[in-house]
């Protein structure tokens, strides 16, 4: 056991000295598996690779665990509340091409991580979107699970071994997974229950003994103007989107953000940001180093740190036009047209999360340890290995 | 979906206390052959729920699964074996069909080898 964790963490740390060479390889692999023709595959999708844009674009900081565990006593955690549904499930279905074509960049230390694992491991990916990591170790053997259909659809039809399956509730016998991954899942959950109840499906279902890895946005963004683009929530939103007396179903007459600022952020036009040079001076820093926080427009009036936002995605005309989704969205006022970019401009509900946050949530847990937890390019991070089986 | 996942799904139910194995209702089962893993089989093998799996097998069409577990030496041992494991594993697909859950009768659409497990509101 210790010997894993010892490995699982020099994995990280080794991986930074050769990690130039590692973007090198690791943005080719997209395919599955065990299949016998990794080679072909590679060349296949080598070429848009080493833009390492940022796969996650992260954010913000953590809010009322009390009061929320309140808020939603009378509700089933697994019951997925109203604002993840449309701001999370539906967007998702509604941009999955869109959002897959800009998300084939592997980020480092994920691939670090499962290039780390035991050859023959099975990898559990909960929340896989577009399955970019899905097969990404060659020797092992991966199984992703999405809540949207659309973006597993897209995973199914690049050969991989997907179903769509709810990260809150996975359909999964205890125990059976060697590994499992979620990457970028966990901030689009609105309740603190059902951030903890997901992290406790990642840990049931892997063996005793199993990694896991969780990434998430961090408050702390490095790139502090990111955080101007996104709207913040605010408590009353808060409240009544999440709160007991939420309204399950509400006219979108009566919902009106103030604004949506301009952004680039997610690749309008197909460039995703050349990241190179940031992840080189990544590099030089510590893998662990934590970054200079609280930055004062991340708090608000109250003092407490504001930490739940939509993130605007833009779904280019062009790509809008082909897909009837948009057209309901825009109808129900999910969606609304930006001229000026001529693009359909989404809202994602995003909880990003504050330094210690996801040791918070884990710290309850008796069946699984913290082997690692670090900071990187704006996302927290931690692995788990079990230590029960259950 | 191959064999291997469903060996590992498990209805998810409210209330369900066993939810494995489900049940399969074939439409259409298709191969697709995959390089042999050797670690691989290796390490599933022990989780392997046998008669779940030999059960699937014989479902999607596959009699070559014997119905008692076989001794894990047969793995270092008989090649063919090996062979065959590996093929009612993960290379035999359900295309078209459904998984039922053994104790309600849910039924779990699969569909283009997708299955779709999401519960309605009220069964979470």
């Amino acid at each position: 056991m210790i010997f894993k964790s010892l490995r699982a963490g020099r994995y990280v740390h080794q991986f930074w000295s050769k990690s130039t060479l590692f973007l090198d390889c690791i943005c080719g692999l997209g395919y599955s598996v065990i299949s016998s023709s990794m080679k072909e595959i590679k060349v296949k999708d080598a070429s848009p690779m080493c833009t390492l844009a940022p796969d996650t674009e992260p954010r913000i900081q953590s809010s009322s665990s009390v009061s929320e565990d309140r808020k939603c006593s009378s509700i089933s955690v697994k019951s997925t509340p109203e604002i993840e549904k449309k701001y999370v499930h539906h967007v998702y279905d509604a941009i999955a091409p869109h959002f897959s074509s800009t998300r084939f960049a592997k980020w480092p230390k994920v691939a670090a991580f499962l290039e780390s694992l035991p050859t023959g491991s099975l990898i559990l990916d909960a929340g896989c979107g577009n399955g970019k990591y899905l097969g990404l170790n060659s020797s092992c053997y991966f199984i992703g699970c999405d809540i949207s259909p659309s973006l597993i659809k897209i995973c199914a039809d690049r050969g991989h071994e997907v179903l769509v399956a709810d990260a809150v509730n996975l359909p999964y016998r205890t125990n059976f997974g060697d590994a499992a991954i979620s990457i970028a899942v966990l901030h689009h959950l609105s309740t603190e229950n059902r951030r903890k109840k997901a992290i406790e499906e990642l840990v049931r279902v892997v063996k005793k003994g199993g990694l896991v890895l969780i990434t998430v946005w961090a408050v702390e963004q490095e790139d502090k103007s990111l955080l101007t683009k996104w709207t913040p929530l605010t408590e009353r939103y808060l409240e009544e989107w999440i709160g007991p007396g939420s309204p399950r179903v509400r006219g979108p007459s009566s919902f009106t953000l103030e604004s949506i600022p301009e952004t680039e952020e997610n690749g309008l036009g197909g460039h995703p940001k050349d990241s190179r040079v940031s992840l080189t001076e990544n590099m030089q820093q510590s893998s662990r180093s934590t970054p200079q926080n609280e930055d004062d427009s991340m708090v608000s009036r109250d003092g407490k740190s504001q930490q739940e936002y939509f993130v605007p995605w833009h779904l280019p005309y062009h790509r809008a036009e082909v897909s009837g989704a948009s057209a309901g969205a825009l109808a129900n006022g999910l969606a609304k047209k930006d001229d000026k970019k001529g693009a359909v401009v989404y809202n994602r509900y995003y909880h990003v999360f504050g330094e210690g946050e996801l040791e918070r949530l884990v710290s309850g847990m008796d069946n699984a340890v913290i082997v690692d937890k670090f900071y990187d390019k704006s996302n927290w991070c931690i692995i788990l290995e079990k230590t029960l089986e259950g | 979906m191959r064999l291997l996942t469903h060996n590992m799904l498990s209805s998810n139910i409210k209330g369900v206390t066993n939810g494995f194995p489900l049940k399969i209702q074939v439409e259409k089962v298709v191969e697709k052959q995959v390089e042999i893993n050797h670690d691989f089989l290796r390490n599933i093998f022990p989780k392997i729920d046998w008669k779940a799996f030999s059960d699937a097998s014989r479902i999607m069409g596959y009699d070559e699964m014997p119905e008692e577990p076989p001794e894990p030496s047969v793995l270092e041992l008989n090649v063919e074996f090996l062979g065959k494991f590996h093929h009612a594993l993960l290379e035999l697909h359900l295309e078209e069909g459904a998984l039922l859950c053994p104790e309600t009768g849910r039924k779990f659409p699969v569909n283009k080898g997708i299955p779709n497990m999401l519960l309605l509101e009220d069964k979470v």
